[in-house]
Parts: C-alpha cells; sequence; structure tokens
C-alpha cells in the first residue's frame, strides 16, 4: 500500500504579505500562458474558497468561448457592501490572467477591470472604488 | 493610552499600550447565566507576526510610536511580483478586500505574537524534526497523486489558524462566540467550524479518543475563560506537532471591545519546552459570513487535472 501521508498544514508566521496557503495556483495555472480576455459576464459564483467568474469570450474567428475566471473569497466584498447584483450579467470586463496547465478554458483573475481600466470591485486604498452601493 | 494613526484611507490603526496585565480594572458585562461576557464578533487579524523578526532580538515589546510606524509599513508594503513567475499566478487579494490594510486590526505593542525574550518557536527535538522529515519524504513525488495527498487546507478539512491555539488567518479572520449555559462555542469564519467548550467541570474524553481539534474543557478564573485542549490525532502537525499536544488558551474581555487571547502550548514529543503568545480581539461588526471551504473547491480538481497534463506533457516529450 502506498504511504500516503496527510500532510499537516503548517501555520504561516504573518508575514509582510499574508500568504493564501489553501492551494496552490501555481498548481493550476501555468505563469508561461498569460492571457488576457475581454468579455461578458454570464454569471458570478459567490462561494468559498474562490468566487468564479463566467465570461464569453468572442474570438478574433467569431467564435464564442466561457471562460471561467477565479478570484478572491466574496465574505470581505460582502462586508465591503458589494453584493451579488455588482456584477450584473451582461456587464464588460477586462482579465488578466494565467491560463489553466490542462489548456482548458479557465484562468486566473489576476487584474480585473473594466473595459476603461478601473478596477472592477476595489484596488487598494486610494484606488478609487467604483460605488459599492446598488 | 491609545496612539490612533491613519495608515491609510481605509484603515486606522489604534495601537493600545498593552501591558500583561491591563492597567485599568474593567468589569465585563454577565451573561444572562452570569458568566463574564466574552460574546460578540470579534477578529484577530494583525501586523504582529507569530515569532519575532530576528533583528529584533530580545526586545518584546515597541513604543506606542515604534509600533505605529511598524505597522505602517507592515500595511502599506506591496506584493511586488514578476510577470511570468509563479509568484505572480494569483489575483490581487486588495480587488476582493482580503488585505489587512482593508480591514479591521486589533493593535497592539508586541513585536511577536509569541512572549518571552526569544519570542520564536523553541528548537524542535531530533526524533520530531526526524519524524517530519519522514512525512515529507514519503509524499515527495505523490504531492499531487491524489486528494489525500493534498494538505488538509486544500482538502477544506481544516485550516492551521483553527488550531487551537487559534492564530489569525490571512483573510476574513474572525470568529464569533456564543455563550450558554454550561458553554463557551467560538466560531471561526475559516473555515466555519464551530467548538463547543464544555464549562461543567468534566473530565478530558478518554485518551483513545482523538479529534480534529482535540478536546476541549473550559473553566471560569474570575473574569478568564481556560480553556484546556488534549486527545489531538497526528493528523493536525500544527507546525509539526505530534498527537500528544497540549493547548491551554485564555480568553479575558479587557474592555468592551477588546478580548486578550493568550495562549501556551506544548508537545513533550516535538519541542523541548512549551512555548506561549498572546494577542488582542478586536470587536468587529456581524454577521460571520459563511465559509464553506468545500463547496466551491474546484481547486482540488483542477489542480490534479493541472498535474494529470504535466505528467502528459513530460511523457510525450
Amino acid at each position: 500500500m502506498r504511504n500516503r501521508l496527510v500532510l499537516g498544514f503548517v501555520a504561516l508566521g504573518m508575514a509582510a504579505v499574508p500568504v493564501l496557503a489553501h492551494h496552490s495556483f501555481a498548481a493550476e495555472y501555468d505563469p508561461g500562458k498569460p492571457v488576457k480576455l475581454k468579455g461578458k459576464v454570464t454569471e458570478m459564483e459567490w462561494i468559498n474558497p474562490h468566487s468564479w467568474i463566467h465570461l464569453d469570450v468572442t474570438g478574433a474567428d467569431g467564435k464564442v468561448t466561457s471562460w471561467m475566471i477565479e478570484g478572491g473569497s466574496p465574505n470581505a466584498l460582502l462586508r465591503q457592501g458589494f453584493t451579488k447584483t455588482a456584477l450584473p450579467a451582461g456587464a464588460e470586463i477586462v482579465v488578466e490572467g494565467y491560463q489553466a496547465k490542462d489548456g482548458s478554458a479557465r484562468a486566473n483573475g489576476r487584474d480585473i477591470t473594466y473595459a476603461d481600466g478601473r478596477k472592477l470591485f476595489m484596488g487598494s486604498s486610494g484606488d478609487g472604488a467604483p460605488d459599492a452601493k446598488k | 493610552m491609545r496612539l490612533c494613526l491613519a495608515v491609510s484611507l481605509i484603515a486606522s490603526l489604534c495601537v493600545t499600550a498593552y501591558a500583561q496585565a491591563p492597567a485599568k480594572k474593567y468589569t465585563p458585562p454577565k451573561t444572562p447565566d452570569g458568566q463574564p461576557s466574552i460574546e460578540g464578533f470579534w477578529t484577530n487579524t494583525t501586523v504582529t507576526p507569530l515569532e519575532r523578526p530576528k533583528d529584533l532580538g530580545s526586545k518584546e515589546f515597541f513604543t506606542p510610536e515604534e509600533a505605529a510606524a511598524y505597522a505602517k509599513k507592515v500595511l502599506e508594503t506591496k506584493e511586488v511580483t514578476g510577470p511570468g513567475t509563479y509568484a505572480d499566478v494569483h489575483y490581487d487579494m486588495s480587488q476582493f478586500g482580503l488585505t489587512r490594510a482593508q480591514n479591521k486590526i486589533a493593535g497592539n505593542t508586541r513585536t511577536s505574537i509569541i512572549v518571552g525574550p526569544e519570542g520564536r518557536v523553541p528548537a524542535m527535538l531530533p526524533a520530531a524534526a526526524q519524524r517530519n522529515a519522514a512525512r515529507a519524504a514519503a509524499n515527495k513525488g505523490h504531492e499531487f497523486d491524489g486528494p489525500e495527498n493534498r494538505g488538509l487546507a486544500e482538502r477544506c478539512l481544516l485550516w492551521g489558524n483553527e488550531g487551537p491555539p487559534m492564530l489569525p488567518a490571512g483573510y476574513n479572520s474572525n470568529l464569533q462566540i456564543v455563550q450558554g449555559k454550561g458553554y463557551v462555542t467560538v466560531m471561526q469564519e475559516m473555515i466555519h467550524d464551530v467548538r463547543v467548550i464544555p464549562t461543567d467541570g468534566r473530565a478530558h474524553l478518554d485518551p483513545s479518543i482523538r479529534q480534529w481539534f482535540g478536546d476541549s474543557v473550559g473553566h471560569w478564573e474570575g473574569n478568564t475563560l481556560v480553556v484546556d485542549t488534549t486527545n489531538f490525532t497526528d493528523r493536525t502537525a500544527m507546525r509539526g506537532s505530534s498527537e500528544n499536544l497540549h493547548v491551554v488558551e485564555r480568553f479575558t474581555r479587557t474592555d468592551d471591545d477588546t478580548v486578550l487571547y493568550q495562549f501556551t502550548v506544548s508537545d513533550p514529543s516535538t519541542w523541548e519546552k512549551s512555548w506561549s503568545g498572546e494577542l488582542p480581539m478586536s470587536k468587529t461588526a456581524g454577521p460571520i459570513f459563511e465559509y464553506a471551504c468545500h463547496e466551491g473547491n474546484y481547486g482540488m480538481a483542477n489542480n490534479l487535472s493541472g498535474a494529470r497534463a504535466e505528467e502528459k506533457a513530460k511523457a510525450s516529450k
């Protein structure tokens, strides 16, 4: 029997930047496959551990591909006043990220903005987060 | 004495000059059945690291001004990653309100959560180091064979911040305490687990019964809830610990907006001596939003399919 051991999760000391440890993005996505996607939101899954934005992207050939974009935990967004109506279906967004290692239409949402470059939900303090209450 | 500093447009940090025993005598409100109340929503988000930075040596406390300056430095540090690197393969946490600068922080003047002149986890016993190295070696090359080869956090079984001892999570570091007759319950948002702590004086479970969070029993010493936890499994390995882990926690309401959380960790199979820490928990607004970790855990399937894709690519070369 292969010796399968559960490795304990080592509690991380609080370094200057909090490190997410629940899974390795590098295991999921390929840093050699950067993508920049512009498309229409069809759905946003407000779930944990990561929210997922579903995006219809029209290629140069006119073919529409449905992408899944991995984002952050929605709990903090809810606390900031963003609700599930904050990103309505049909909204046009731009996603920069990296494509899934297995080549499927998935990417991590490294930077998610409106077409004019404004951050979708909120940036760091002072970036002028869009109006949260709708 | 409190020194408040606006560290960003969103976060403001009020640093309390913290000592082992608070200067002012405070009488907490009582629950209907007469327990001192530690009820409410609390956050243990902090800028204070678990272990003291080496360059601070035996300096256990900052002055309030030093603490505020340190906090400002930590909160304003921006993650810099190069495109095309593994470190860049992530989302910008600030977009989702997940950075510490965007959340409430309980200020304190300690230089580390771990108290004492060293301020660090003590040296691991050689046998324990060997035990942990053997575990890692056994999994080497098998890290993506299947779900059981992934860490507990990835499998959404439990996260390291939950302990006990309870330490800050990377984000959403919130908890709710509800007290009933004969019980104190602590719900940690990360990852939606509830600790039910009886205070009726019962003994611990039989040593043959082991639990993921151990078995906790509590009692009151004045206004301090003392919680004793044993009966851990060997699966959680909190910083490399064994099933002989023993944690004692203390919760003391020090003012309306603060609960002081103290803990002592011992494991004679792992560390040469016990180690203790403390951290204030600050009142925060509820509710706790459910963090149903595995409900949306596409990551598990995606990680494994990424590994299968990599293997296929290597095999076809």
